[in-house]
């Protein structure tokens, strides 16, 4: 708090409001700069508030938001000029909690304040047709009067926050996120659907620039998640239901059977020698094999065995005592529920890659030899199916020649196409290049770009090294199609943009660098929390610039490629954003909430019922009242305020408290 | 409306099908008369014009040419349709165009207003393949099919105004790799091969063959050599310029590079409703594919006889 | 107040229809703070009323609205699916079928009043429906139907 507001809050004085009294509305017209003044004329504006019925005061300002604005207002509220605040603007959404403080600091009820919307919904909308927008401005004006002369006092509503974060995925980001706010003294309950933590990030080999060994990096991590006592590390587990508001979630896990019980299982991995179901392996992208009884990979956290049961043919061999030891196969597992009381949650859900199948000229699928940058780095991999000693799929022999196609799947304009660049392909396939070329330094590599982004820190060093040391071949333009010869070599038809002459080229392997794609299920996880979506398909942040990690709905996070693509520094510093704001939200160890509920006029209310179906909370029942019989009834732990009650009553009955029937009929009529 | 008819369109001829290749203008009408699509006349349809030559030449003569065209249809109040790809791409290119760029518009309009047109731009221009795959699908077409091939391989051609610019084309998803003739052809029985360089051009158009006839030449024979390497029985087209170049392009490829290619080129060139009909049932006479005269420099000049001897074995 | 009957509804050139228009807050208004931010321009006809939901919206409110003289009034949530409360987008679409209806049996053309949906990332879609929904009222004409007569 400044000094000048520490003085202040000395001289405040409480300003008594019952509602009932005459409302003196005060109407203050922002020029927002040149955003609205550019536009409209604010002194016309100011003319016509004063016509207004009950308008006391109406002043202009250049930025009302500002402190010497500000100041503006509450010298009117404390000279008692006006008891009752407009702000025409711009929209409620980015200040209403701003100006509130104002009245609070004030001394008048936070609450008698309604902001008119005439930036975005007017000046932004119909630059070229200011006698449009000045019509929609002075209606704007003189329909938040006509609530303002409406509004009641109210209190903000305080519930407690419970100190719990539920964390939606186990990856970079969640796991960061996790360690932060468990090193913070919060509980943390991490799920993740997979039977082991680490994400994508653990099929890479090493990460850009610094090459440092991706599972190096990772692996002190996770173990570090599954020693912290604040963290419940629940894997193989998916979260089915959320419930609940900001504070006060309550969330129902299901821990789905891994007919090995984690407890016993000691991982010694005998069972894997024994069991004869071979199947693809997820991690290694179809390149490998696994059993049916498995550990996605070797570091996995935790490190005990699942069987996949659509696999599993229940030879019962794996139960042998000679076998499992520890007899900790369990065929008779169930799936288990699990309910837990949440304050905040973050959603840390990754991505998925692109896949190339439908890009017909690339033959991804047809050809051996082509493959997803994904599946590179599974080749690359000291841990992969090749253990560090890459070589093409059709042969096993050492490519002398590759070649990399940028953008596949991403900055696509087409309908249907992903429009977005995926801002890491740039740098994994530099990265991708320069591993092959330090293994094989004669060999001959091509990238072939549209554009190279190397924006980050170090980044654009390690792609001119890339191209000067290296030797790696970067030639700008499209490839057109690919066709493969008899020894299953790929030939390319490009154009060199830049020489301006078309190329073709014969490489033994072609590397699609693949865009990163929201999870195929996003839409569920956003229903399921009820948060929304951009139009990429990646989960929206309340702001694109100020609010990166939060979500329009309250209590709710995100963080890392759920948000949009993005590289690991990237990813972990929103991780650690993402936990610093639910840490901000618990620590205070309370929330005010808007006090708009429900409420039932008793004396009018027929009890016919119909509030108690809309109600998707099950909010309402119908209750036995002395005097006015069988009426409806709200309990306000569970109103959220929605109105879908009131919506329907035929009786005028039930009301929303800040939207009530009245202060919406008064915006409506133009009489006034 | 003859209640016959589920479909009515205006048949917009163009000049090499009518000119050159009349079977094409004859297997198209028997098929849509055999599907219940009637097809009504464009009187004084003139040339589209054509989308390469005319088009580089001048673009407003072009545009106000081909709405012209497209006026005779809409006064009649049906979609044009053209088993050409080149008086497609006119065709459907304009329509696009003017529907964008109000300037223009207004420009035609003044110029059409003058030998008493108006050119509203509310009938959608047609490809014959267009109005057999989207139009009545292929659950409809597979519906007529009566007789099937056991084992012809085609050499599908698709050529380039009916793919390109993609977003002036119905045919929504990927454009690089369309299937929709493909998918045609193999309700037949027959099985659409793939070969090197499928979506290359005939080397007919924009006046490559009128100008530089060897280069043109040339096109020809790298598509053929390749559809041959394939080991393919016949083509598949969809564009009377296509079918002209790859089958009397056939013949003057066999003389000019007679010493490169070694044995000469004998693909039989047959165009997709051709096809279409002998597997509906259609007499292969109304499809233009018996040869009932003496007469010499006229087409195929390339032989059928292949073509009408798998007939034979496979179908009947 | 009297209903006129079957009046001849002048089409004016020069006359704009007046659209009150019901955003659900989460979703519609901020997809028209979204419109605001990107500065697409749609026509200038319509008055925003911020409501917590599509649910919230009373047939009442519309009818008033109508009595009272806007020539339209839209009324836009969260998809099916999407809603901030649950269902609340769902009721109120269940009960604007059966408000159309009676709307239609008192003479008032169902044009008048537009229910969609629009979420808060879908800027230039809140755009595209409010012009659509403008031209279908201004090809109705002014709202005369409603007089008042003391």
């Amino acid at each position: 708090m400044t000094e000048a507001k520490k003085e202040a809050e000395k001289l405040k004085k409480e300003i008594i409001v019952t509602g009932n009294e005459k409302p003196n509305v005060g109407v203050y017209v922002c020029h927002c700069g040149v955003n609205i003044a550019g536009v409209i004329s604010v002194e016309d504006l100011i003319e016509y508030s004063k016509t207004l019925p009950d308008v006391t005061v109406a002043r202009d300002y250049k930025f009302f938001c500002a402190d010497t604005g500000q100041n503006i207002i509450k010298e009117d509220i404390q000279a008692g000029l006006v008891n009752r605040v407009v702000v025409a603007a711009c929209s409620p959404r980015m200040h209403e909690p701003t100006f509130r403080l104002v009245l609070k600091e004030a001394g008048l009820n936070q609450f008698l304040f309604e902001q008119a919307n005439i930036r975005e919904h007017s000046t932004w909308v119909h630059m070229r047709e200011p006698e449009g927008a000045y019509e929609i401005a002075k209606d704007h004006v003189r329909m938040a009067v006509a609530k303002a002369r409406e509004l009641k006092p109210l209190e903000v509503k305080k519930v407690s926050i419970e100190p719990t974060c539920l964390i939606i995925g186990g990856g970079i980001s969640g796991m960061n996120a996790a360690l932060d706010l468990a090193n913070g003294g919060f509980k943390v309950y991490l799920v993740e659907r997979t039977p082991t933590i680490g994400g994508h990030m653990a099929q890479l080999d090493k990460t850009f620039p610094t090459m440092d060994c991706s599972a190096c990096i990772l692996t002190p991590r996770m173990v570090d998640v599954a020693r912290n006592e604040n963290i419940e590390l629940l894997t193989y587990s998916e979260v089915v239901e959320v419930t609940g508001y900001v504070g006060n979630f309550e969330a129902t896990i299901l821990k789905k059977p891994h007919y090995v019980d984690q407890v016993k299982c000691n991982g010694c991995g005998i069972c894997v020698d024994y069991c004869p179901v071979t199947c693809g392996n997820e991690f290694d992208l179809g390149l490998a094999s696994r059993k049916a009884i498995y550990v996605p990979f070797p570091q996995a956290v935790p490190g005990q065995f699942t069987i996949d049961m659509d696999k599993c043919i229940k030879c019962g061999i794996c139960a042998r005592e000679d076998v499992c030891e520890p007899e900790a196969i369990n065929f008779e597992d169930e799936p288990e529920y699990l309910k837990v009381k949440i304050g905040t949650i973050i959603i840390a859900t990754g991505w998925d890659l692109y896949d190339p199948t439908e890009l017909g000229q690339y033959g991804f699928g047809r050809y051996p030899n082509v493959i997803t940058g994904l599946q590179m780095e599974r080749i690359l991999s000291s841990t992969g199916p090749l253990v560090g000693k890459p070589a093409r799929p059709s042969d096993l022999k050492d490519p002398h020649s590759i070649a990399f196609l940028q953008c596949v799947g991403s900055r696509n304009f087409r309908d249907g196409g992903n429009q977005y660049c995926s801002r890491v392909c740039c740098m994994y396939a530099t990265k991708q290049a320069r591993q092959y070329k330090e293994k094989h330094p004669e060999a001959d590599v091509y990238i072939f770009y549209m554009d190279i982004r190397a924006f980050g820190k170090g980044y654009e060093e390690f792609y001119e090294s890339a191209a000067r040391n290296y030797g790696i071949n970067y030639i700008r333009g499209r490839i057109a199609e690919v066709s493969e010869d008899e020894d299953k070599n790929i030939v390319i038809r490009a154009e060199d943009t830049l020489l301006q002459e078309p190329i073709e080229l014969k490489v033994n392997m072609f590397v699609l660098s693949c865009g990163l794609e929201p999870r195929a299920d996003a839409g569920d996880i956003a229903s399921l929390v009820r948060i929304q979506r951009s139009s990429d398909g990646f989960f929206m942040e309340a702001h694109p610039k100020l609010r990166p990690v939060d979500t329009l709905t309250a209590g709710i996070f995100v963080a890392g490629v759920a948000q949009g693509p993005k590289d690991i520094p990237d990813a972990v510093a929103q991780a650690k954003g993402a936990a610093s704001s639910a840490a901000a939200l618990m620590g205070k160890g309370e929330i005010e909430l808007e006090p708009f509920f429900g409420s039932v006029d008793m004396a009018r209310c027929i009890g016919c019922g119909m509030c108690v179906e809309n109600c998707a909370y099950g909010a309402i029942e119908l209750i036995e009242d002395r005097h006015f019989g069988t009426v409806a009834s709200i309990n306000n732990a569970l109103c959220k305020g929605c109105g879908a009650c009131s919506g329907n009553c035929r009786c005028a009955a039930i009301d929303v408290i800040g939207f009530t029937g009245e202060q919406i009929f008064e915006i409506i009529t133009k009489r006034c | 409306m003859s209640e016959q008819y589920k479909w009515r369109y205006g048949f917009f001829l163009g000049c090499v099908a009518p000119n050159r290749y009349p079977m094409i203008e004859a297997s198209i009408r028997a098929v849509f008369e055999h599907l219940g699509a009637e097809l009504l006349e464009l009187e004084g349809a003139s040339c589209c014009p054509a989308p390469g030559v005319f088009r580089a030449f001048h673009i407003p003569s072009w545009l106000v040419i081909a709405a012209r065209n497209i006026t005779i249809a809409e006064e009649l109040g049906v979609s044009p349709i053209t088993g050409c790809n080149g008086c497609y791409g006119t065709l459907r290119d304009t329509w696009v165009e003017l529907e964008h760029d109000k300037e223009m518009k207004k420009m035609v309009n003044e110029h059409l207003a003058k030998v008493g047109r108006e050119y509203k731009g509310n009938m959608e221009p047609k490809h014959v393949v267009q109005a057999l795959y989207l139009d009545m699908g292929i659950d409809y077409l597979r519906d007529h099919v009566k007789h099937t091939f056991s084992d012809l391989k085609v050499a599908v051609h698709y050529g380039c105004h009916i793919v390109k610019p993609s977003d002036k084309r119905p045919w929504g998803g990927e454009y690089e790799n369309p299937t929709f003739l493909d998918e045609i052809v193999e309700l037949t029985g027959a099985k659409s091969i793939d070969y090197k360089d499928k979506f290359m051009c005939c080397g007919a158009g924009g006046a490559v063959r009128t100008a530089v006839k060897e280069i043109s030449a040339d096109f020809s024979r790298e598509k053929l050599t390749n559809i041959r390497e394939a080991g393919a029985d016949i083509i598949i087209n969809c564009c009377p310029f296509c079918h002209l170049q790859l089958d009397l392009g056939q013949m003057e490829a066999n003389g000019i590079y007679k010493d490169i290619i070694g044995e000469p080129f004998k693909v039989p060139v047959i165009y997709l409703t051709q096809l279409l009909g002998l597997s509906f049932g259609i007499d292969p006479n109304q499809l233009g594919l018996i040869k009932n005269h003496e007469l010499a420099g006229v087409p195929p000049f390339i032989s059928i006889d292949p073509f009408l001897n798998i007939v034979k074995e496979q179908l009947i | 107040m009297t209903v006129q009957t079957e009046q001849e509804t002048g089409k004016n050139e020069e006359w704009e229809p007046k659209i009150i228009a019901f955003l659900c807050n989460w979703c519609s208004y901020a997809g028209a703070d979204l419109a605001g931010v990107s500065r697409i321009q749609y026509p200038p006809n319509i008055r925003i009323v911020r409501v917590p939901c599509s649910g919230r919206v009373n047939p009442y409110f519309i009818i008033k609205s109508l009595t009272d003289g806007w020539d339209g009034v839209v009324i836009s949530g969260c998809h099916p699916g999407d809603c901030h409360y649950i269902s609340g987008n769902l009721v109120a679409r269940r009960r604007f079928a059966i408000l159309n209806e009676l709307l239609e049996f008192f003479g008032i053309e169902p044009d008048r009043v537009n229910f969609m949906w629009a979420s808060a990332a879908e800027g230039e879609r809140f755009a595209v429906l409010i012009r659509k929904a403008t031209e279908k009222v201004k090809a109705l004409g002014p709202n005369k139907k409603f007089e008042k007569k003391w």
